[in-house]
């Protein structure tokens, strides 16, 4: 098997180090740009994802224009002449480079595994088998010291097609989610009927809602404002409508709203389908059979899901 | 590359033959492309009406219901009825042909297997005109939404569709034992393992695939329809079942798939770089056997697909490992594609053109699989158009330009005409704009929180999703071209002599197109390496003579 | 009528075995087993994952599973394992009764199984849709049933063609391929016995 090691003169060399220093220059630019391309950042999480989707950003700039750079220089500088129908030089292999394109990668995609295993384990993102332990006061807690404000827990009812948010120790629901900025939060994520996604991107997380399952799901919100939440698994004909807002508000100001909403008596909360649904005979192509939609949920605040919303 | 004319001392076969039930490799083969280009446009159609109702905010085109029929349409359609009988296409033509064989192992069992796609081809178009339509709950029909049949018939649009999946498991498998049978007991004398071409490693990689992964989809397919039509609980909690079960099942089979589909086109690519840069396929072996290491680890990934599911942190981190390990053995093929380039004589012809923009998508494609298979980041964007522009850029962008670029390079040996460059030059360039303009924006669009499947979107979206309709429409005109050159070269284009592009074969050492029974009794003996460009031997025994005899007929006028 | 050009001295069989496309059968029958053995491991991990995750597993009314009669069954099912065996060496050694007497039997053999399958099901107090456990125990027993049902139809086919004169090398590999399947089919119930009769959750 005929192999050959390139030989590099000086020049080329130095060519060759210039245009590796330009794309880590890039590619360190480009990891910069990533988090401009996701949401702010509103939870705990946030920070921890956005490191690394920049990092991986700024990995996968480096790799990608490092291998478009030889295919553009091949194209360009490696063209057969115009009458040239020769072969060209006949190099089989070489296994020095194998064994460098297999290590080095392999290096790398650990390296980032490790990485990502780290910032999963930090996420503190419990699935339904992990239980939190509260009797040990000092145990982390989503990423949080146990001597913090016990957490405070919101039922969250996934429906075709709304969102109910039930907090039991204020005895208050509704169809706009509240949240107390910097309290560690534990949602306990039920469905009603088929599986739905719990989806804030301003935060960062996502959790499946699986019917018949009960699935304890925390987060701690870091920045006030009004945050969407969007069902993330495919459910049914209104499954893109299955939209509710999450307002994120300082600890005195959630405090109130609980306390006034206690004191309204219940009403049709949020549900986007059931208005579509009962305009739908009265369209000129009313589409196929649908599930109809569950009647929306009997709630202290409805709350509003068409104000602006940061993210 | 130069016209000939062909000996007319025998009757041409007729046309008729590709509309029967024919047992011969290359007439089924043209079958199944053709007919899964057929699906292709239907398939494309509905990606057209999808990203017309994409490109304003709200569900203004077509009713939501229509819309989620529509979408899971095309994915199944996509997948079922295109690139799996597209590639099964490629293996017919060329499996025989490069190991010298003269047909298949089971020829009649490979027409059964091509008949049974319009079979449940047409289970499947039909399901659109049962009343409740088709099914609606994406390509993955996820219980319990897919079991929920509104109209409560027993002939439902979910149902027909899970019959016409069975139906392409068993289409599948028959065809995967007989490729296997075929690759591992017809080759040629001398033809030992390691000088079978690429192609034929990757087609036994991805069959073996088959073999060991659609078992396991039929199995959860067939439990999802009893549950349907039967009344059983197997994935309905009211039952004490477990939708996230069907989910192991869907997904052990679906992500082997998806290396089924790009195993073939890392073939196509490892066939074409050498003819179109002169130069040896760099490290073949290792290429050959970095698939089967794809074939292992393929097999213990699924669960990146659940990641949000509700499965465990450890089952999560396991998977996040095995999964980032695939870039291993893919990486050695990229690089050694490079090699293969570096240094070589490159020719820009339109197979070639195809091969380079399926490289650059795939890589780009690769780079954000990485991304995805690392939970934190996966959390944020599973089942958001992140996904979408990723899997479109692997299979648009990368796959589907493979089968393009072999369907060009390969069009003469099969067809006895030359494909017209120009109109393939022009195939190439909008297909290449036009899909990085569509799933391009799709990355942003995903990033910020966009879920897929919607019919309808907050209008912070607007931007991106305008720019990848307007990609989805390029890509929409990008077929004509390519219908156009198809049809009219093979009807009129200049004939082809044995080996235009003047490769190093077996396939190239018969007439273009071939005999129906290719090299018959007299099996040339292979007697060197494959990819030998610039190693001036030949690779075959007496070679010469069966290029002269070759040449001589075809200037016999 | 080939326009593939003779050169000298290669005109070879097609294969390596050298007989035509007989040799290729078993091999793609072989490989066949294989793929089929994985919807039966798919739904052996189905069954095990909802019977040990399964809040009450038994349906209401149901005690339990009646294990002596499906334990004759095994029996039954595996010597018929044997006899098929017995009946492929008698064929090997050319005695074309001794084969047709101990294939016959098999049959009978699996009959008698899957009339014993039958009646067990007749006698059961629960039905396909008497939740999961019902669900997985008709899929698993019906979907071996067939394959059982499926395996005395290719017997007697080969029964059959057995006696066709002149079918001796050829059948060969029909029986073989035919006594593999069954061998296939015995393996499988002895796991399924296992999995449902032998491990009983209460």
């Amino acid at each position: 098997m005929t192999s050959s090691t390139p030989r590099l003169r000086p020049l080329p060399l130095l060519g060759l180090a210039l245009w590796v220093g330009l794309l880590v220059l890039v590619s360190v630019w480009m990891s910069r740009q990533a988090y401009h391309w996701l949401p702010v950042q509103a939870s705990t999480a946030a920070p921890l994802v956005d490191g690394l989707f920049s990092f991986e950003t700024g990995v996968g700039t480096f790799v990608f224009l490092g291998v478009i750079s030889v295919m553009i220089w091949v194209v360009l500088m490696h063209r057969a002449e115009k009458y040239d129908a020769s072969d060209a030089e006949p190099i089989e292999g070489n296994t020095k480079l194998e064994v460098i394109w297999t290590a080095i990668p392999l290096v790398l995609v650990m390296g980032i595994a490790v990485y990502a295993i780290q910032v999963n384990t930090r996420l503190g993102v419990l699935g339904p088998m992990e239980h939190i332990h509260p009797g040990n006061a000092v145990e982390e807690v989503g990423g949080y010291p146990g001597d913090r404000l016990p957490p405070e827990t919101v039922e969250v009812i996934a429906r075709q097609w709304s969102w109910e948010f039930r907090y039991p120790a204020a005895g208050v629901s509704s169809t706009e989610l509240h949240l107390a900025i910097d309290q560690p939060v534990t949602f306990r994520l039920v469905s009603d009927d088929v599986i739905h996604g719990f989806y804030i991107p301003a935060f960062r997380l996502k959790q499946d809602v699986v019917p018949g399952t009960a699935i304890d799901f925390n987060l701690t919100p870091t920045r006030e404002g009004r945050y969407r939440l969007r069902d993330s698994q495919f459910s049914g004909t209104w499954f893109a409508a299955n939209q509710a807002d999450v307002v994120v508000e300082a600890g005195d100001a959630h405090a109130a709203w609980l306390k006034q909403a206690a004191a309204q008596p219940l009403q049709s909360g949020i549900s986007d389908a059931v208005q579509e649904y009962a305009v739908r005979d009265r369209k000129s192509n009313p589409g196929w059979a649908t599930v109809p939609p569950a009647p929306p949920p009997q709630v202290n605040v409805p709350g509003s899901n068409t104000l602006p919303h940061d993210a | 590359m130069t016209s000939a004319t062909f000996p007319s001392s025998e009757p041409k076969p007729s046309w008729t033959r590709y509309f029967s039930f024919n047992t011969d490799a290359k007439v089924i083969g043209i079958q199944y492309i053709v007919l899964s280009f057929f699906y292709f446009l239907i398939g494309g159609l509905l990606a057209m009406i999808i990203r017309g109702e994409l490109i304003t905010p709200a569900a203004d085109l077509v009713d939501r219901t229509v819309y989620n029929g529509i979408y899971t349409m095309h994915g199944t359609i996509m997948l079922f009825l295109f690139i799996f009988p597209v590639l099964n296409g490629l293996n017919n033509l060329l499996i025989p042909t490069m190991i010298g064989a003269p047909d298949m192992a089971f020829p009649r069992l490979n027409a059964v297997a091509f008949w049974l796609v319009p079979i449940f081809g047409t289970l499947l178009i039909a399901s659109f005109f049962v009343p409740g339509g088709p099914a609606y709950s994406g390509w993955w029909s996820y219980p319990p939404v897919s079991l929920q049949n509104p109209l409560g018939n027993l002939l439902s649009g979910q149902g027909l569709w899970i019959t016409a999946v069975a139906l392409s498991g068993v289409s599948s498998i028959m065809g995967a034992v007989n490729f296997v049978t075929t690759i591992i007991r017809m080759r040629a004398p001398g033809m030992t393992w390691f000088r079978m071409p690429v192609f034929c490693w990757t087609a036994l990689a991805a069959q073996s695939l088959q073999l060991i992964g659609l078992p396991a989809l039929t199995g959860g397919a067939v439990m999802l329809l009893f549950d349907l039509i039967a009344g059983t609980s197997f994935y309905r909690p009211e039952g004490g079942g477990d939708p996230v079960l069907y989910q192991h099942f869907f997904w052990f089979y679906s992500h082997p798939a998806v290396y089924v589909i790009i195993l073939p086109v890392f073939g196509v690519f490892s066939e074409l770089f050498p003819v179109y840069a002169r130069k040896p396929l760099f490290g073949y072996v290792y290429v050959a056997l970095a698939s089967f290491i794809i074939v292992g680890l393929g097999l213990i990934v699924w669960v990146h697909h659940m990641f949000p599911s509700g499965v465990a942190q450890w089952m999560r981190n396991l998977f996040m490992v095995t999964t980032m390990l695939i870039a291993v053995p893919t990486g050695v093929k990229v690089f050694a594609w490079l090699g293969t380039l570096w240094r070589g004589k490159l020719r820009l012809t339109t197979p070639m053109l195809f091969c380079l923009g399926g490289l650059f998508n795939f890589v780009f494609a690769g780079i954000t699989g990485i991304m995805l298979a690392t939970v934190p980041v996966d959390i944020h964007v599973s089942n958001t158009y992140f996904v979408v522009g990723h899997f479109h850029y692997v299979i648009y962008g990368a796959a589907v330009m493979g089968v393009f670029a072999a369907i060009y390079h390969w069009f003469p040996k099969f067809t006895g005409r030359m494909p017209y460059e120009g109109l393939g030059k022009v195939h190439f360039l909008l297909t290449f704009v036009g899909a990085n303009l569509n799933f391009l924006p799709m990355h942003p669009a995903g990033l910020m929180g966009m879920p897929r499947r919607v019919s309808s979107y907050d209008p912070e979206f607007a931007f991106w999703n305008v720019l990848a309709s307007l990609g989805a429409f390029l890509l929409g005109v990008s077929i004509i071209p390519f219908l156009l050159n198809m049809v009219s070269s093979w009807v009129r284009g200049p004939k082809a002599t044995h080996n235009p592009w003047n490769a190093i074969g077996l396939e190239w050492l018969l007439p273009s197109p071939p005999a129906e029974d290719n090299f018959g009794e007299h099996v040339p003996t292979v007697i060197s390496r494959p990819y030998g460009y610039g190693l001036g031997q030949p690779l075959v025994e007496n070679q010469a003579a069966i290029e002269r005899e070759l040449t001589l007929q075809e200037a016999t006028p | 009528m080939t326009t593939a050009i003779p050169p000298t001295g290669s005109i070879t069989p097609h294969g390596e075995g050298g007989e035509g496309h007989a040799n290729h059968s078993l091999t793609g029958f072989i490989i066949f087993l294989c793929s089929e053995s994985v919807i039966f491991l798919a739904f052996f991990s189905g069954y095990a994952v909802l019977k040990t995750s399964a809040l009450n597993w038994l349906p209401a009314g149901v005690e339990g599973l009646e294990w002596r009669m499906p334990l004759i069954n095994t029996i039954v099912l595996v010597s018929s394992s044997g006899t098929i065996w017995l009946a492929e060496t008698f064929m090997a050694r050319g005695n074309l009764w001794g084969f047709r007497a101990l294939w016959l039997l098999t049959m009978a053999l699996g009959g008698y199984f899957l009339y014993g399958q039958a009646v067990e099901w007749s006698e059961l107090a629960f039905g396909f849709t008497s939740g999961t456990f019902g669900g997985t125990f008709y899929l698993l027993t019906g979907f071996h049933g067939l394959h059982v049902a499926t395996g005395v139809l290719l017997m007697a086919l080969m029964l059959i063609k057995s006696f066709l004169p002149g079918n001796y090398a050829k059948g060969e590999q029909g029986v073989q391929a035919t006594s593999l399947f069954w061998h296939f089919v015995d393996v499988i119930w002895i796991i399924l016995f296992v999995l449902i009769y032998v491990w009983q959750r209460h």
